[in-house]
C-alpha cells in the first residue's frame, strides 16, 4: 500500500477518467442504450445491495447503554487469588492440607491429590479508588480506574480444560461450531463501519489453545466471523496489493471488476452479483482504512506513553509470556482497539496466551501483568476521557481461575503453580453501562467455592447482551431445527451488575 | 422437610380403610388416573423427559432418569414420589389438578402388589407419528403435463413441470451450450471446462451429445474428488486431532482417498455407508473395509494435560452417534443427549440405546504402507540385511580364531579384586509405598507403587567379625527390570547411604570415608558422583546416565577398621531425595574384611569366582560364563565388533509407520448406561443397542446387536429416512437448495419437502431393490444405490439443463427459486474456486490422491496455533499446485483461504455449506499470493501467444476464465482497461517489471505482459468467474 513515488494520476481522477471513457464511447461496438439502461440497473443494485448486505446496522431489542465490545481475554487462566480475591485466611493456612471432604468429588487436571497442600499467595492487596476495591499489588494501574471496574469475584464455570472452557467462555457451551460473542453482536446489529469489518480481533503473545475457534462465526455465516489484524506485514491478511500493482492499477482493476459485474447483473439479475460489487467496494475502502486505523503516527507522545508503547521489559524468567516485543504488541492492541472503537467496529478482541502457571507463577504472572496493567488502565482512562466508555464495555476475561493448592504435578515436592480451577474465578467489567466501584459475589476463605451470589458464564453473557439492548432468550439462529442461543438454555441478567 | 411425613401418616391412614375393597385393578383404578393427570405430557403426543404411560412396556422402561415404576416398591418408584410431593424438586403433575391421597394410595398399593399390568389394557401399541418424514416412502404416480411443449426428459421434469403448471407457470429455456459444460464439469468434476473441450461440445451436433458429455465427465477420475470433498465434509474430515494441542494426522488422508477411489468406481452408497459404519464387522472384512470405517476416527482428540480420558471418550462416541443419525436419517438426535427431544418423538433412552452401538468401539491403528514406501522399505531392508551377514561371520570368525588365545593370556594375569560377603537382610523396608522384597541372591528387589522420593532402610547380619568397606551393587533383572532405577529413563540418585550399628551397647553411627564407583553420571557442574552419596548433603548424590541398563558397584571405605560384636545388627539407610521416581529398582550390599584400598570391581563376585578356581576344577557352565564375559567386557577387539553389529542394528530400517486410523469392536462389551443430563460422571439406567422406536423394526443378527446391524438397518426398504436424505443430499449439491432445504433435519422442525412427490419417486428409483422396481408401473432401471446413475439422471433432466437468470416477475413470486422454474446461480465452494484459478492458468497439478499438502502461508499465521505447535512447510515443486481438497487441514489453524469461502472447520458434520459474500473474499482472490501467482500465469501465456490482435488475445483468456466468448459490451470495457492499464504500466517501468516477477525493467514488452496480467487478474475476480450458472 505504499505509494510510490511517480507522477502518475490519482487513483480517483483515472477512475473518473476511464470511467467517462468508458461511458461515452459508442464506436467500441457498445450503444448508449446500454449504458442507459446500466444506469438504471443501478437503481436495482442499490436494492440488491442493501437487501443481501449482512450488515447493515439494526435495531436492538430495546434500548442500548453498550454500542462497543472489547474483550480482553487472557488465554490459559490468570489466577484469581494472586490478582483479584485477597484471601489472608490462604496465607495462614499455608502448607496445610485440605480436608479430605473437600477433595473427594473434585477432578483435578494435573494435582494429584496424595499430598497436596494449601499455597499462599506472596501478593498484597491494596484498597483502591473511592470504592476501596482491594487489588493485588501486580495491578497498581488497574487500581487507579478502580472506581470504574464492576469487579466480579464468583464466575464459575462448566470446564476444567483449557479448549473447551474458552470455548464455554467464548460461546458459551464447550462445542464446536458455535458462534462467538463477537459475532453474535454483529448478528444481532450489523456493522457501524463503513470501511473496517464488524469483528476485529487483535493477538498478542503466542498461539492460544483455542485458535482460530476463538472467533468462529460457526454456524452463522462467516460474514460474523472474527478478522484478525496481525502484528507483522499487511494488519490483515491479503490487504496489500500484489507486488507492482499500486494503487492506482488497483483502482482501474476494482473499478473494471465492478463494472463487468454490473454487465452481468443486468444479464442475470441475481442480487448475489449486487453484493459482491458491494463486498469488492468495501474491500477497496478497507485497503485504506485498514491501515490508516493501525497507523498511530497521529497520536500524541503522551498518549502512547500513556499506553506504554515504548516500555522496558523486566528481565525475568517468564518463558510462557511470548518472547520480547509482548509488551509493546499488547500495548498497541490496546490503543488500536479504540482506534476500532472510534471507527465504529462493534467487537474487539484482544487475545494474549498464555497465563497457565502450573509452576513459576510468581515470575510468569509478574511479567504478564507488568504487561497488561498499564495499557489496559490507560485504555480505559482514554475512553472516558474521550466519552466512549459510556458505549463501550471494556471486559476481562479468561476461562476459569487457578487452585489455592498448590500444583505437585507428578508429585513433585518443588510447588511453584496452582491449577485449573473453574469453581470459582475472577473477572472484570467496565463501562457500557455497567456498575463501577463495586464488587460483586464473593469466595470462601480460601477462594474454592463461592459463597455468595454466583455468576455462571451463561449469566454473563446474558448480562452482556442485555447492555446491547438484547433479550438473551429471544436473540437466536435456527440451525438443525433448533433455536440456538449465546446462552444455551439458561443464563439470566444480574440487575446489580448494571448501573 | 415435615410434609413427606405428614404425608405418610395420611396415606398409612387411609390404606387402613382400603382392606375392605376388591384387589386393584389396573383398568379399572390406575389407567384413568393416567389417562387424567398424565397422558398429556407422558402419552401418545408427548413424552417429556423420555417418559410414557400409556403402553406397557414404555411404561416399565422408564424415562430418561431411569425407572419410573419399581415393580413391588412403591417407596423406590420415582411416580409415587413425584406424585405424592414426596420430591419436593419435582411435583407431578406440575400444572392442573394434583392427585388425591385416595389415588397416590392405590398407585402404592397397585405397585406393591406387582404392578399387575394386563396386556389388553395397553393403548394401540408402538409409537406412531404422523410426521411426513416417517412415513413409508410411496411410488408416486407420474403426473401427467399439459402443456405439449414443455420438455420433459425424464419424470424429474414431470414433476417439477405439474407443480409450476399449478402456479401457471413454466421451464426456463435450456441453458446455452457454453454455461451447460461449465455448469456440468463444475458440479461433477470441480474444474472448469478447458477451452478444447468446451470447442468440442459446443461442434458436437450429436443428439446426445449432452448426455456423452456427462458419460465423460462421471467416469472422470476428478469426479471422486469433487463427490468425495462432499462426503468429507458430512465425514468432518481434517489432517489434526483439534483441541488444544491439535497434533497433526499425517496419515488421515488414507481414508480421504478411500472415499474418493470408492466414489469413483461407484460403491453403491449402501455398501459405501456400510463399509464406513461397520467395514471391520463384516464377514471376512479386506483391508480397504477396515480402512473405510476411518469415517468415526475424524472425531477430535483432546491431549491437552490433564484431561480425563473416559470423558472425551464419550465425546467422540456422542459425536459418532450424531454424525450418524444426521448423515443418514436427517435426524437432529444431539438433541437426546441430555434429554428426550422437544419436537421429534426421540427419547433420551433411544438416543444411549444408539449410543451403545458406538460406545464399543475402540480405535485402532492400521499398519497401511503404500506402495511407494513398501518397495522403498524393502529395498533398504535387503541392504541392511546384507550388511548385517557380512558383519556377522567378521565376528563370529574371531570369536572362533582368535578369542581363545587372547582369553587364556588376559586369564594369566586377570587379578580378582578383595572378596565380598554379601549380608544377610533381616528387614527391609521403605518410605512412600514403595516394597521391598529379599531374593534368594540376598539382593532386594524394589516393587508396589512408584514414588517421587523413597528411603530404603535394610536391617542386617554378617557373619565377618571385622568390616573394612561396603560395597552396594545396583542391579539389573529381566525384562520387567531392565535398568537399575524406577524412574522413566532408568536412572536413580543415590542422595545419601549410612551405615547405623546397633547392639546390647546402643547405636552408633559408622563414619564413612572415599566412595568409589565404576561409573558416574557426568553433567555440567558437579554432576552425580560417588562421593555425593556420603557427603551428608541430600540434594546430591550418586547416579549414573546413560549407563542405566547395566549393572553398577560403589565402595564405601571404613574410616576406622570395624569390630562387630555378637549380636550387633548393621542398619542400612539409603537415602533417595532427588524426586520424580529416582530411585533404586534392584540391589545387593555386601561388606568385607579385607585391606583397602578397596575398588569398585569391575570384574562381577561371579567372574572372580571362577577365575579363583583353577582351569581344570571348573564346571562346564563356568567356563561358558567366563567366555562370555571376556568376549562381551574383556576383549576390546570383540567388543569392537560386537558394536560394530550393534551399531548396524540401531540402522536397521523401521517399516513405514503409515496407519490408517480405523474403528474395531471391543471383545468385551462396554456396559453403556445413560449420561443424566449428558453427564457423563452420572450415570442413569443401562441401555442396550437399539434404534427409536418411530422407525422401522431393528432385527440384529444375534442377541448382542452391533453396528453391522445398525448399518443394515439404515438400509433395509422399510426405513422412510435414509434415501429421502441421501437424494436430497444429492439434489442440494445440483440445485444448490434441497427438495427439503433443511438437509440435516427431516424432523418437525425441518422444512416439508417443496416436492414430496419428487423427492419420494426419486428416493425410491435410487433405493429400491431390483425385484421391487420391476414390479412397478413405469419403473426406471435399477439404480441400486447407484450415486453416479442417479446423478446422471438429474442432470440429464430439463429441469437441472434450465438457464439460471432470473427474471423480475419470477423474483417477486418466487424468490427463493423453491418451484425450479429456472436453474440457480452459485458461488462456488472454496476448493472449486482455488481449482477454477488453477486450471484457467494451468498450474494445476491434477495428481489424484496422497498426502496432504501446504500451499504458502505467513509465518504468522501458522504461530497463532497453540505454543507455536504448528509447523507449516510449504510444499516443494508443483505440490502446491495440488487441488483445494489437498490441503492440510489443521484444526485450529485452518488455511485462511478455505476459511474465508466457507469451508467447515471439520469440528462437526457439516451438510450444507454457507455461500457469504464478504469483502476478505474479495481481498484474498485480489491479493492472495497464489491467486496473482495465477494471474501472472495467464497473462503471461496471453502474452507469449503472439499470434492474433489484441482482441483476439482478450477473447481467448475471456474464454480460458469463463468458457463463453465476452459480450460486446464486456469486450469494450476491457479494451478501456487496457488502454489505461497500459498507459500507467508504460509511466512506470519497475512497477510493471515486479507485476511481472522479474527484476529486469528494459526487456521488451513488460509493459504489455503487466497489463494482460492485471486483466487476468480482473477476470478471474469478476462474480461470474466464482460462479457456477
Amino acid at each position: 500500500m505504499i505509494m510510490e513515488n511517480r507522477p502518475e494520476l490519482s487513483p480517483s481522477e483515472i477512475a473518473q477518467l476511464t470511467r467517462r471513457d468508458f461511458l461515452a464511447t459508442s464506436t467500441t461496438g457498445l450503444g448508449t442504450l446500454a449504458f442507459a439502461s446500466m444506469l438504471e440497473q443501478n437503481g436495482l443494485l442499490a436494492a440488491d445491495a442493501q437487501r443481501s448486505d449482512p450488515l447493515v446496522p439494526r435495531p436492538p431489542h430495546f434500548a442500548a447503554k453498550a454500542k462497543n465490545c472489547i474483550l480482553i481475554y487472557f488465554e490459559g487462566a490468570p489466577s484469581h487469588i494472586d490478582l483479584f480475591d485477597p484471601k489472608p485466611k490462604l496465607n495462614e493456612l499455608n502448607g496445610q492440607k485440605l480436608p479430605d471432604s473437600m477433595l473427594e468429588k473434585v477432578r483435578f487436571a494435573f494435582i494429584k491429590k496424595e499430598g497436596v497442600r494449601l499455597m499462599g499467595s506472596p501478593r498484597k492487596f491494596q484498597k483502591h479508588g473511592q470504592c476501596g476495591m482491594e487489588l493485588s499489588d501486580l495491578l497498581p494501574h488497574l487500581g487507579s480506574v478502580a472506581d470504574d471496574l464492576c469487579l466480579i469475584r464468583s464466575m464459575h464455570t462448566d470446564q476444567f480444560n483449557h479448549h473447551p472452557g474458552q470455548l464455554m467462555m467464548n460461546c458459551g457451551v464447550p462445542l464446536f461450531g458455535r458462534p462467538t460473542m463477537g459475532s453474535w453482536l454483529n448478528y444481532a446489529l450489523g456493522s457501524e463501519s463503513k470501511n473496517l469489518p464488524g469483528y476485529v480481533v487483535l493477538t498478542a503473545g503466542r498461539g492460544s489453545s483455542a485458535g482460530a475457534s476463538a472467533w468462529t462465526s460457526g454456524f452463522l455465516p462467516s460474514n460474523y466471523a472474527g478478522v484478525l489484524f496481525r502484528n507483522q506485514g499487511d494488519p490483515v491478511l491479503n490487504l496489500g496489493n500484489p507486488a507492482g500493482i499500486t494503487p492506482a492499477m488497483q483502482h482501474l482493476g476494482i473499478d473494471a471488476i465492478g463494472d463487468l459485474n454490473r454487465l452481468r447483473h443486468q444479464y442475470v439479475a441475481d442480487p448475489e452479483i449486487a453484493a459482491r460489487i458491494g463486498a469488492y467496494e468495501l474491500a477497496g475502502r478497507m485497503q485504506t482504512a485498514a491501515p490508516e486505523l493501525m497507523d498511530l503516527s497521529k497520536e500524541s507522545q503522551a498518549t502512547l506513553d500513556a499506553y506504554g508503547l515504548n516500555r522496558k521489559e523486566p528481565n525475568l524468567k517468564a518463558e510462557r509470556g511470548g518472547g520480547a516485543g509482548q509488551y509493546r504488541n499488547f500495548a498497541r492492541s490496546c490503543l488500536h482497539a479504540r482506534r476500532m472503537v472510534e471507527r465504529g467496529v462493534r467487537f474487539v478482541t484482544v487475545l494474549h496466551a498464555s497465563w497457565d502457571h502450573h509452576s513459576n507463577l510468581n515470575n510468569e504472572l509478574t511479567y504478564n501483568t507488568g504487561m497488561a496493567d498499564q495499557p489496559i488502565a490507560a485504555l480505559i482512562k482514554d475512553l472516558k476521557q474521550r466519552g466512549l466508555l459510556d458505549s463501550t464495555l471494556v471486559v476481562w476475561a479468561s476461562e476459569f481461575g487457578r487452585t489455592p493448592l498448590g500444583e505437585n504435578r507428578g508429585g513433585s515436592t518443588n510447588v511453584t503453580g496452582r491449577d485449573h480451577h473453574p469453581f470459582a474465578f475472577s473477572m472484570w467489567m467496565a463501562g457500557g453501562g455497567v456498575k463501577g466501584g463495586q464488587v460483586y459475589g464473593a469466595t470462601d476463605e480460601i477462594g474454592w467455592n463461592i459463597t455468595k451470589d454466583p455468576v455462571h458464564v451463561n449469566d454473563l453473557h446474558a448480562t452482556i447482551l442485555h447492555q446491547f439492548g438484547l433479550n438473551h432468550e429471544k436473540l437466536t439462529y435456527r440451525f438443525q431445527g433448533r433455536d440456538f442461543r449465546l446462552t444455551d438454555v439458561a443464563g439470566k441478567v444480574i440487575p446489580k451488575l448494571i448501573a | 422437610m415435615n410434609q413427606p411425613l405428614t404425608f405418610t401418616l395420611a396415606a398409612a391412614g387411609l390404606l387402613l380403610a382400603l382392606p375392605a375393597r376388591a384387589a386393584v385393578d389396573f383398568a379399572r383404578d390406575i389407567q384413568p388416573i393416567f389417562a387424567k393427570h398424565c397422558y398429556s405430557c407422558h402419552g401418545p403426543e408427548k413424552q417429556k423427559s423420555g417418559l410414557r404411560l400409556d403402553i406397557k412396556a414404555a411404561a416399565f422402561a422408564g424415562g430418561d432418569a431411569g425407572k419410573s415404576i419399581v415393580l413391588g416398591k412403591s417407596a423406590e418408584s420415582r411416580l409415587v414420589k413425584f406424585v405424592s410431593g414426596a420430591d419436593k424438586e419435582n411435583v407431578m403433575p406440575p400444572k392442573g389438578e394434583r392427585l388425591g391421597a385416595t389415588q397416590v394410595a392405590l398407585i402404592k398399593e397397585w405397585i406393591d402388589a406387582g404392578a399387575v399390568w394386563p396386556d389388553s389394557a395397553s393403548a394401540s401399541g408402538a409409537t406412531k407419528s404422523a410426521h411426513w418424514s416417517f412415513q413409508p416412502i410411496q411410488r408416486p404416480i407420474v403426473p401427467q403435463i399439459k402443456n405439449s411443449k414443455a420438455t420433459v426428459r425424464n419424470p424429474i421434469d414431470a414433476f417439477v413441470l405439474a407443480r409450476l403448471e399449478k402456479e401457471k407457470l413454466a421451464h426456463a429455456p435450456e441453458g446455452d451450450r457454453y454455461t451447460l459444460i461449465r455448469r456440468l464439469s463444475l458440479d461433477l468434476t470441480g474444474l472448469p471446462p478447458r477451452p478444447e473441450e468446451v470447442a468440442e461440445f459446443v461442434n458436437d451436433s450429436r443428439a446426445d451429445a449432452y448426455e456423452r458429455l456427462a458419460d465423460r465427465l462421471l467416469a472422470s477420475p476428478h469426479f471422486g474428488e469433487r463427490w468425495g470433498r462432499h462426503w468429507l465434509d458430512i465425514a468432518r474430515y481434517a489432517d489434526s486431532d483439534g483441541y488444544e494441542k491439535d497434533r497433526t494426522r499425517p496419515f488421515a488422508f488414507i481414508y480421504r482417498d478411500w472415499v474418493i477411489n470408492a466414489i469413483n468406481r461407484d460403491l453403491p452408497f449402501d455398501q459405501f455407508s456400510i463399509e464406513q459404519l461397520a467395514g471391520d464387522l463384516l464377514p471376512d472384512a479386506t483391508h480397504e473395509q477396515r480402512i473405510a470405517t476411518g469415517l468415526h476416527r475424524q472425531t477430535l482428540t483432546n491431549t491437552e494435560g490433564g484431561v480425563d480420558q473416559e470423558e472425551f471418550r464419550c465425546k467422540a462416541t456422542v459425536d459418532r452417534v450424531n454424525t450418524t443419525a444426521t448423515a443418514w436419517l436427517g435426524l437432529t438426535m444431539g438433541c437426546t443427549e441430555c434429554h428426550s427431544h422437544k419436537y421429534d418423538p426421540l427419547t433420551q433412552r433411544e438416543y444411549y440405546q444408539f449410543f451403545a452401538f458406538f460406545n464399543n468401539a475402540s480405535e485402532k491403528n492400521l499398519p497401511s504402507p503404500q506402495a511407494a514406501e513398501s518397495a522403498s522399505y524393502n529395498k533398504l531392508k535387503g541392504a541392511w540385511e546384507a550388511e548385517q551377514s557380512k558383519l556377522k561371520s567378521a565376528f563370529d570368525g574371531y570369536v572362533k580364531n582368535e578369542l581363545p588365545r587372547k582369553q587364556a593370556e588376559w586369564e594369566k594375569q586377570a587379578q580378582p579384586s578383595a572378596r565380598w560377603t554379601v549380608l544377610e537382610p533381616k528387614k527391609a523396608a521403605a518410605s512412600n509405598g514403595a516394597e521391598l522384597k529379599t531374593q534368594s541372591d540376598k539382593s532386594i528387589l524394589v516393587g508396589g507403587p512408584n514414588p517421587a522420593t523413597a528411603t530404603y532402610t535394610i536391617e542386617a547380619t554378617t557373619d565377618l567379625k571385622t568390616i573394612t568397606g561396603f560395597r552396594l551393587e545396583t542391579l539389573v533383572g529381566d525384562s520387567t527390570n531392565k535398568n537399575v532405577g524406577r524412574t522413566k529413563n532408568g536412572n536413580f540418585v543415590l542422595s545419601e547411604f549410612s551405615v547405623k550399628i546397633a547392639g546390647a551397647d546402643g547405636e552408633r553411627t559408622v563414619a564413612l570415608r572415599d566412595a568409589v564407583a565404576d561409573f558416574h553420571q557426568e553433567r555440567s557442574g558437579k554432576g552425580y558422583p560417588a562421593a555425593a552419596a556420603i557427603d551428608g548433603d541430600l540434594k546430591t548424590g550418586w547416579a549414573v546416565i546413560p549407563q542405566t541398563n547395566r549393572a553398577h558397584t560403589i565402595i564405601f571405605h571404613i574410616r576406622e577398621p570395624l569390630t562387630l560384636s555378637a549380636g550387633e545388627r548393621l542398619t542400612i539407610t539409603i537415602d533417595q531425595q532427588h524426586g520424580t521416581e529416582h530411585t533404586l529398582a534392584h540391589f545387593r550390599i555386601a561388606a568385607t574384611s579385607e585391606a583397602g584400598p578397596l575398588r569398585p570391581d569391575t570384574i562381577p563376585a561371579l567372574i572372580a569366582e571362577v577365575l579363583r578356581t583353577p582351569t581344570a576344577q571348573r564346571k562346564p557352565e563356568q567356563t561358558q560364563t567366563l567366555v562370555k564375559y571376556f568376549r562381551e567386557s574383556g576383549d576390546t577387539d570383540a567388543a569392537k565388533l560386537q558394536t560394530q553389529l550393534d551399531e548396524h542394528a540401531k540402522k536397521q530400517p523401521k517399516p513405514p509407520e503409515t496407519f490408517a486410523a480405523t474403528i474395531s469392536e471391543e471383545p468385551k462389551a462396554r456396559e453403556t448406561r445413560i449420561h443424566i443430563r449428558g453427564n457423563f460422571l452420572t450415570k442413569g439406567d443401562t441401555a442396550q443397542p437399539g434404534t427409536p422406536a418411530v422407525l422401522h423394526p431393528f432385527k440384529p443378527r444375534n442377541a448382542r446387536a452391533d453396528r453391522l446391524d445398525l448399518a443394515r438397518w439404515l438400509f433395509e426398504p422399510a426405513n422412510p429416512l435414509t434415501a429421502r436424505v441421501a437424494v436430497n443430499h444429492v439434489w442440494k449439491t445440483l440445485f444448490g437448495r434441497g427438495l427439503v432445504l433443511t438437509v440435516d433435519d427431516f424432523g418437525m422442525r425441518g422444512e416439508k419437502p417443496s416436492h414430496a412427490e419428487l423427492l419420494d419417486w426419486l428416493a425410491s428409483t435410487f433405493a429400491a431393490p431390483a425385484d421391487a422396481l420391476a414390479k412397478m408401473p413405469g419403473a426406471q432401471p435399477n439404480l441400486g444405490w447407484s450415486r453416479k446413475a442417479l446423478i446422471k439422471l438429474i442432470v440429464t433432466s430439463a429441469t437441472y439443463r434450465q438457464e439460471s437468470r432470473a427474471h423480475p416477475e419470477l423474483a417477486q413470486r418466487d424468490p427463493n427459486n423453491v418451484l425450479l422454474a429456472r436453474q440457480n446461480r452459485l458461488r462456488l465452494e472454496a476448493e472449486a474456486v482455488r481449482d477454477s484459478y488453477l486450471t484457467a492458468s494451468g498450474l494445476l497439478n491434477p495428481a489424484i490422491g496422497g498426502p496432504s499438502i501446504r500451499p504458502a502461508l505467513p509465518a504468522d499465521i501458522a504461530a497463532l496455533g497453540y505454543a507455536n505447535s504448528v509447523k507449516w512447510t510449504e510444499s516443494a515443486g508443483n505440490e502446491k499446485y495440488r487441488r483445494g481438497l489437498y490441503i492440510f487441514f489443521q484444526r485450529t489453524v485452518p488455511y485462511p483461504m478455505l476459511m474465508t469461502f466457507d469451508s467447515p472447520d471439520s469440528n462437526a458434520l457439516c451438510a450444507r455449506r454457507e455461500r457469504s459474500n464478504t469483502p476478505l473474499q474479495a481481498l484474498t482472490l485480489l491479493n492472495d499470493s497464489s491467486f496473482f501467482e495465477c494471474a501472472q500465469t495467464l497473462g503471461k501465456i496471453a502474452h507469449t501467444e503472439n499470434s492474433g490482435t489484441l482482441e483476439e488475445k482478450l477473447k481467448r483468456i475471456f474464454q480460458r476464465c469463463l468458457a463463453r466468448s465476452p459480450m460486446p459490451s464486456e469486450l469494450a470495457r476491457l479494451k478501456q482497461l487496457y488502454a489505461a492499464q497500459l498507459q500507467l504500466a508504460q509511466a512506470n517501468p519497475e512497477a510493471a517489471a515486479k507485476i511481472c516477477g522479474t527484476d529486469k525493467k528494459d526487456q521488451p514488452g513488460l509493459a504489455e505482459q503487466a497489463t494482460l496480467i492485471a486483466l487476468s487478474r480482473v477476470l478471474l475476480n469478476l462474480d461470474e468467474f466464482i460462479t457456477r450458472e
